[in-house]
């Protein structure tokens, strides 16, 4: 049956050309856009997932991890004096402009981290000296971001709000999803940077100490007032929720691929049927001789399948090239191998339901219908 | 060719058949009392004018087509009540079929089209392709195994049919109008080809036809007219 249902295929050798092309498109449109939302996803909590924090503890009601309301250090005692809490470190995370060589100004993230800080570090440093963020306007700056940002070498002074800052070493990799590149300094720098006020910072990170219940140190800490704690994991989750769902995000990615899914169904579905019809007295005189109607459905069946395969090969590697042209662009496209597995499965379950009415047309097929010429 | 006797039982009997397409005003009678018996060795020529049931008779026959009245027998077995589970496995060890237009998969060659209807017929067959090479031989088109249809003459892709519709040596091939889409010589060659099959292994050969010619081919001629079987006579007998 294979081999029939490969000839049957191959024969018209443009129309399986459109086929694939039709499953390849689909495919590739499935990966790209799950990709990127994964990719957008991951840039969104790329701080908390990097961060060696156990626990986040962040101002009450605060929905957005970008954009949070500030705590003050009284809070930050508190936190670091809950039982179970084995090491506490402060954390600003706030917007302010850099000065451009240009003389314009353009939108940063401050991350303003504790001096030797455990908890929280600029990582993938490729350049310059990372434990001069303590000096005063010490500052990293990903390379991703170095044109942008008008940055020519390690040393480069220029202003954030209006206060002096230099370059004192390179990351690789570190990409927010505000689209604002990410800048690293200690909390004086930061707070100077970003106007906020002394004592004043976003977030308290906590290390449990060994042996600690999470649950009940988070518990605890809630307890302090208009205070909310959540585990990394927890906090990682809420974080991606907010983006993925409050802004829409998550529907116009997913609503693309589902789009690149109907394609697929659309064109493997015409380009079976149309074989089906076209092969529709072959098919009735296999059933007039004797054959089972499971026997023909099997050869549809595997002409789906095989359009599905050749298909997703082609996909994927466009889906692998189209990651390569993205990377250029900043643009992240997280391919995992479970995106491949996951879209492996919806690609053969894709043309599965496009073989349906083919399916339907043969098993309605009259075997006496071969006798009307 | 031996022309069966009365003592022979029939390899398939239809008695009675009657077939009626639509209800009521519209009820439209297609055989009426058809009676008919295939008896091993026996090559059969049906013919008649355009929609006198010829192909509604060998329809039901070939258990395609279920009868509204009357009684079939496949052997010893009254099998016009079978389930519709039942009649392909009961088809495909009874009947070859070869019709007009070949209907072979243009994407297959000769011995791919045959070995294929081996293989559906009895998803178990030993060697599927060496049955379908030694069905081509007999055939004639041991050469041509090979070849797509396309490359074929319609003598030769019919040749391909009739090769196929052995597969799993049914004991009655059931043509319709297998030579009408042929020139008189390569139809007369496949009737010859047909006729040779018939008295091999008793198998009994039908064949539905308007072409007069085809007839001394024939042990037996049933002419059917509206629906009703005229005329059911050895050749010898008709033509004196």
């Amino acid at each position: 049956m294979w081999t029939l249902a490969k000839k049957i295929l191959l024969h018209d050798r443009i129309k399986f050309a459109v086929a694939s092309a039709g499953v390849s498109i689909s495919v590739m449109l499935v990966l790209v856009q799950i990709g990127l939302y994964f990719g957008f996803m991951r840039t969104a909590s790329t701080l908390i997932d990097h961060a060696r924090a156990d626990v986040w503890v962040t101002k009450a009601a605060s929905e957005n991890f970008d954009f949070s309301t500030p705590l003050d250090d009284r809070t930050y005692y508190r936190v670091a004096s809950t039982p179970g809490v084995a090491r506490a470190e402060r954390m600003i995370l706030a917007f302010a402009q850099l000065k451009l060589d240009s003389g314009a100004d353009l939108g940063v993230q401050v991350i303003g981290i504790e001096p030797h800080a455990r908890l929280m570090a600029p990582w993938n440093v490729i350049d310059g000296d990372v434990s001069r963020l303590g000096e005063p306007g010490a500052i990293t700056v990903d390379a991703s971001e170095w044109d942008k940002l008008h940055l020519k070498d390690v040393g480069h002074r220029t202003e954030i709000g209006g206060v002096r800052a230099r370059v004192a070493a390179v990351t690789e990799g570190i990409r927010s999803f505000t689209t604002s590149p990410l800048v690293f300094t200690d909390l004086i720098s930061a707070r100077a940077f970003t106007r906020l006020p002394d004592e004043a910072e976003n977030y308290v990170l906590v290390e449990l100490a060994p042996g600690a219940d999470p649950a009940r140190v988070v518990a605890a800490l809630r307890r302090i007032p208009h205070v909310d704690a959540y585990v990394a994991d927890e906090m990682s989750a809420r974080t991606q929720e907010y983006w993925s769902s409050r802004t829409g995000v998550g529907a116009g990615f997913f609503m693309t691929a589902i789009l690149g899914i109907i394609v697929g169904l659309v064109v493997v579905g015409q380009i079976l049927y149309n074989g089906t019809l076209q092969h529709l007295r072959e098919y009735g005189t296999l059933k007039a001789m004797g054959a089972r109607n499971s026997a023909v459905v099997r050869v549809i069946l595997y002409q789906a399948l095989i359009s599905a395969v050749v298909g997703f090969l082609l996909g994927g590697g466009l889906a692998v090239g189209a990651r390569a042209a993205m990377a250029g662009a900043n643009l992240s496209v997280a391919l995992t191998p479970g995106l491949f597995v996951a879209t492996a499965i919806v690609t053969a379950v894709m043309c599965t339901l496009a073989s349906l009415l083919s399916i339907i047309k043969v098993l309605r097929l009259d075997p006496a219908s071969v006798f009307k010429v | 060719m031996i022309p069966a006797t009365s003592s022979t039982p029939p390899l398939a009997e239809l008695r009675g058949i009657g077939k009626t397409y639509g209800t009521g005003e519209h009820a439209v009678d297609a055989l009426v009392g058809a009676d008919l018996a295939i008896y091993p060795g026996e090559d059969m020529i049906i013919e008649g004018p355009s929609g006198s049931g010829k192909t509604t008779l060998i329809s039901i026959l070939g258990l395609l087509l279920r009868a509204t009245t009357g009684s079939i027998r496949i052997g010893d077995r009254e099998v016009g009540q079978l389930g519709e589970r039942d009649l392909p496995a009961l088809r495909a060890k009874t009947f070859g079929f070869v019709f007009q237009g070949f209907n072979l998969f243009p994407a297959l060659t000769a011995l791919e089209n045959v070995a294929l209807a081996i293989r559906m017929k009895d998803g178990k067959a030993k060697d599927p392709e060496g049955q379908a090479r030694a069905l081509l031989e007999r055939v004639g088109l041991g050469p041509r195994a090979h070849h797509l249809p396309a490359d074929m003459s319609g003598g030769q892709k019919q040749r391909v049919a009739i090769a196929r519709a052995l597969g799993g040596d049914p004991p009655i091939l059931v043509g319709d109008e297998p030579t009408a889409a042929l020139d008189t010589k390569t139809a007369l060659s496949v009737m010859e080809l047909l006729r040779g099959l018939a008295s091999e292994h008793g198998r009994a050969v039908v064949v539905v036809t308007h072409d007069p010619r085809l007839e001394r081919f024939a042990d037996r001629v049933v002419r059917v007219e509206d629906g009703r079987i005229e005329s059911n006579l050895p050749r010898l007998a008709q033509a004196s």
